[in-house]
């Protein structure tokens, strides 16, 4: 009886554990073989040993200029999460209306990536863009951002920063909802400022909703690439080619497909130290209940 | 948030194997290098010989693969049926790829298992034919009754492969069609202006483009209202001066050769030194159409493709030839076909020779988007189309004789190409000048073509 209740049950488990052999681990352990060779993604791969990643770590300038720039675009983490936060704690008030503002602020989140970046495309234009436009009315005179090889990038932080807004916000306000009201007020009791309560309650309160932000936006952010295919393919002068981008150039335009294979591990195990990194060190400032 | 961790965890698994599964694709496709460069030949002389594709009467069935807008699949559907009419014993299943056609075209291909025939973009042309993935048709074509001597020679030659290099060699894909570039300007602004329109048969030199750009400028209060001349395609600027971007042998990059400087210079002094072109000059699809639709820009340069769009426009406009000294610049083409390891030989050559032959360029010139590859029908109503804009719609014709395919078709691995285009960021934003921004490119580009075309260097 017993012996056919375990037939069963594995029989049950079987079909998500083929599908992670057939779908995952079988590609991703073929994956480290390729990456030690040389592969054109068409024909048989040559094994050529650790040549990949000698290249990688020692001969590819282009390789630690996109690992740089991917690092500086996920700058728009962090202003991300206090700009969300922000805008989570206004729409978490009693107001009329209220829908209506959180629906717009959701907004960029269920339209096409395609459709926002070629708005933001048009936005950024130098001379007839509404950015410099509104620039133009405090008086500055903005810059060629998407053609300028120095404010590329902040105007893809900029841009990056909008598009993550809606879904950081929602995640926010329904911390902030979960935040005990009763804290505050024996708070406000014991005569503690709005800016004490904030720092002392609200931010320890939302801790782990921050923690999860932090993580899945680190992530999303180092695998970064279609917004800057479409909004500055990369340039210029590489200014905003990211990582993965370079990596897909390699693996689809450059028949390089063995070297992308590295590239894309090198970027697997540094993905794995951040996270592991974030998490030891959340141990310090996240706050379960 | 106690399930963070796990929640996390998945998510570093899941970007792993997303990373993962983009080399994943190609896996059971090296085994069996189906149809390099140099077997194929033979291959195609035999199974053409032999025939033995279909056995009289019996039906096959071929899979074609293609992108375009809604028009595109229109007459491509409709082109379709008329060959599955010509062809009883051929029935063709249509793919059509609206979006990002080259990055699933890669994937399916890595698989093993792509479309018989497909549309072959002259950028990825290289690439793709230098791992076996197009069988040559040279042979088909030879035996047919094409008359290639009638078709553009620019659009036929992008498509040959010799083993090495792009441009010479076997045919391995016929032009689906051709769009040379040219200057397009808005008659509206130029008679307002008092501006005398370019002329249509002679191109303008570089002064003259500079002096009607200047006078079609104006700027108010320090800020410029209206360009005279959209972004440049500086490719056509090197060719119009004289330049060029590598040897004849393709080993060797000279892109830092005095004409292409001076020409690179002269483009970027548009932009910088007498601000007649927007400063986006560096990137080509700054929104230069739009701005030219809204009246904007008094010129602008884009290829034959624009004109359908441009016919909706309410303002008059009309093209000339690049303003780039002489007769010059390069046309942009999209190739058909025939898969390296497809099982229907016979019937999709029939299906190339039918798209890119007579029947298929007529219907597809009626569109507008192309000029057909046959130089006899560019010189009669289909393509000319009087009546509907451009007026001198001869230009194209005579740009198509002289435009060469653009440089990054020249080599299979265009990674050279892209650090050049990449690498003229300084000089476009004014900070160093084209000599020395190509000078100090030219050992990275030369390092480059070297790693990128090793059968180049054999």
């Amino acid at each position: 009886m017993k012996r056919k209740e375990y037939a069963w049950a594995y029989l049950f488990i079987s079909a998500p554990i083929l599908g992670f052999l057939l779908f995952a681990f079988i590609p991703l352990s073929y994956s480290v073989y390729v990456s030690f060779t040389e592969y054109s993604g068409y024909q048989a791969p040559v094994f050529t040993g650790t040549a990949n990643y000698v290249k990688l770590a020692m001969d590819d300038e282009l390789f630690w200029k996109t690992l740089f720039n991917t690092f500086y675009s996920a700058l728009s983490i962090p202003i991300g999460m206090a700009v969300a936060l922000g805008i989570a704690m206004a729409l978490n008030q009693k107001v009329r209306g209220i829908r209506f503002f959180r629906t717009m602020f959701f907004l960029p989140t269920i339209s096409s990536v395609i459709a926002l970046t070629l708005l933001w495309k048009w936005i950024f234009n130098d001379s007839y863009g509404l950015l410099n436009y509104l620039l133009e009315l405090i008086g500055v005179q903005g810059p060629a951002w998407l053609s300028s090889e120095t404010w590329a990038m902040p105007a893809m932080i900029i841009q990056g920063v909008w598009a993550g807004l809606g879904i950081n916000m929602v995640l926010y306000l329904a911390a902030l909802q979960g935040v005990p009201k009763s804290f505050h007020e024996a708070a406000e009791i014991d005569g503690a400022s709005r800016w004490q309560r904030f720092v002392r309650i609200t931010i320890p309160c939302i801790s782990p909703t921050t923690l999860y932000i932090l993580i899945t936006a680190t992530i999303t952010a180092l695998q970064d690439f279609p917004r800057f295919q479409i909004m500055t393919e990369g340039g210029p002068n590489y200014s905003t080619t990211t990582i993965v981008y370079y990596l897909f150039q390699n693996a689809f335009r450059y028949m390089s497909m063995g070297y992308a294979s590295a590239m894309a591990w090198a970027l697997g195990l540094l993905i794995l130290a951040i996270t592991l990194l974030n998490f030891w060190l959340s141990r310090r400032w996240v706050h379960y209940d | 948030m106690r399930l963070g961790k796990g929640k996390s965890l998945f998510a570093v698994t899941a970007s792993l194997t997303l990373l993962a599964g983009l080399t994943a694709c190609g896996g059971n496709s090296g085994k069996e290098p189906a149809a390099s460069p140099n077997n194929t030949e033979k291959s195609a002389a035999e199974s053409g010989a032999s025939g033995s594709q279909a056995p009289a009467g019996e039906t096959v069935k071929i899979k074609f693969a293609g992108w375009g807008d809604p028009s595109e699949k229109e007459v491509f559907t409709k082109l379709l049926k008329g060959f599955e009419e010509k062809n009883p014993t051929i029935k063709v299943e249509y793919l059509h790829i609206p979006a990002d056609y080259v990055g699933k075209m890669n994937t399916i291909l890595a698989g093993g298992d792509a479309p018989d025939v497909f549309y072959v973009p002259d950028g990825d042309f290289g690439r793709w034919v230098s791992q076996g993935l197009l069988h040559p048709i040279q042979d088909f074509v030879d035996a047919s009754s094409l008359d290639t001597g009638d078709m553009w020679e620019s659009g036929l030659l992008r498509y040959r492969y010799d083993g090495a290099v792009n441009g010479q060699g076997p045919l391995y894909a016929l032009p689906k069609d051709i769009g040379p570039t040219v200057l397009y300007y808005n008659k509206d602004l130029f008679t307002k202006m008092n501006v005398p329109f370019p002329s249509a048969d002679t191109p303008m030199t570089f002064e003259q483009l500079l002096d009607t750009a200047k006078k079609l400028t104006i700027e108010e209060n320090g800020k410029v209202k209206q360009y005279g001349m959209g972004p440049i395609w500086w490719e056509g600027f090197v060719f119009g001066n004289g330049g060029a971007f590598l040897t004849d042998d393709r080993r060797e990059f000279v892109g830092n050769g005095e004409a292409a400087v001076s020409a690179l210079q002269f483009a970027a002094d548009l932009a910088n030194v007498h601000k007649v072109v927007p400063n986006a000059a560096a990137l080509k699809d700054m929104n230069d159409s739009q701005m030219f639709q809204t009246g904007r820009l008094a010129m602008m340069i884009t290829g034959r493709w624009m004109v359908p769009e441009f016919r909706k426009l309410g303002f008059d406009w009309d093209v000339a030839p690049l303003p780039v000294n002489k007769w010059a610049g390069w046309s942009g083409s999209v190739g058909i076909g025939i898969y390296g390891k497809t099982k229907h030989l016979e019937a999709a050559y029939k299906l190339v020779e039918y798209l890119g032959g007579p029947e298929g360029q007529k219907e597809q010139s009626l569109m507008g988007f192309a000029i057909p590859s046959f130089k006899s029908m560019a010189a009669t109503d289909v393509f000319l189309q009087p009546g509907q804009k451009p007026e001198h719609a001869e230009v194209f014709i005579k740009a198509a004789e002289n435009q060469v395919p653009g440089p990054w078709t020249n080599l299979p691995n265009a990674k050279w190409f892209d650090m050049l285009s990449q690498g003229l960021a300084p000089m476009w934003d004014g900070k160093k000048s084209a000599a020395d921004v190509l000078n100090e490119l030219k050992p990275k580009i030369d390092a480059a073509i070297k790693e990128g075309n090793p059968a180049l260097f054999k």
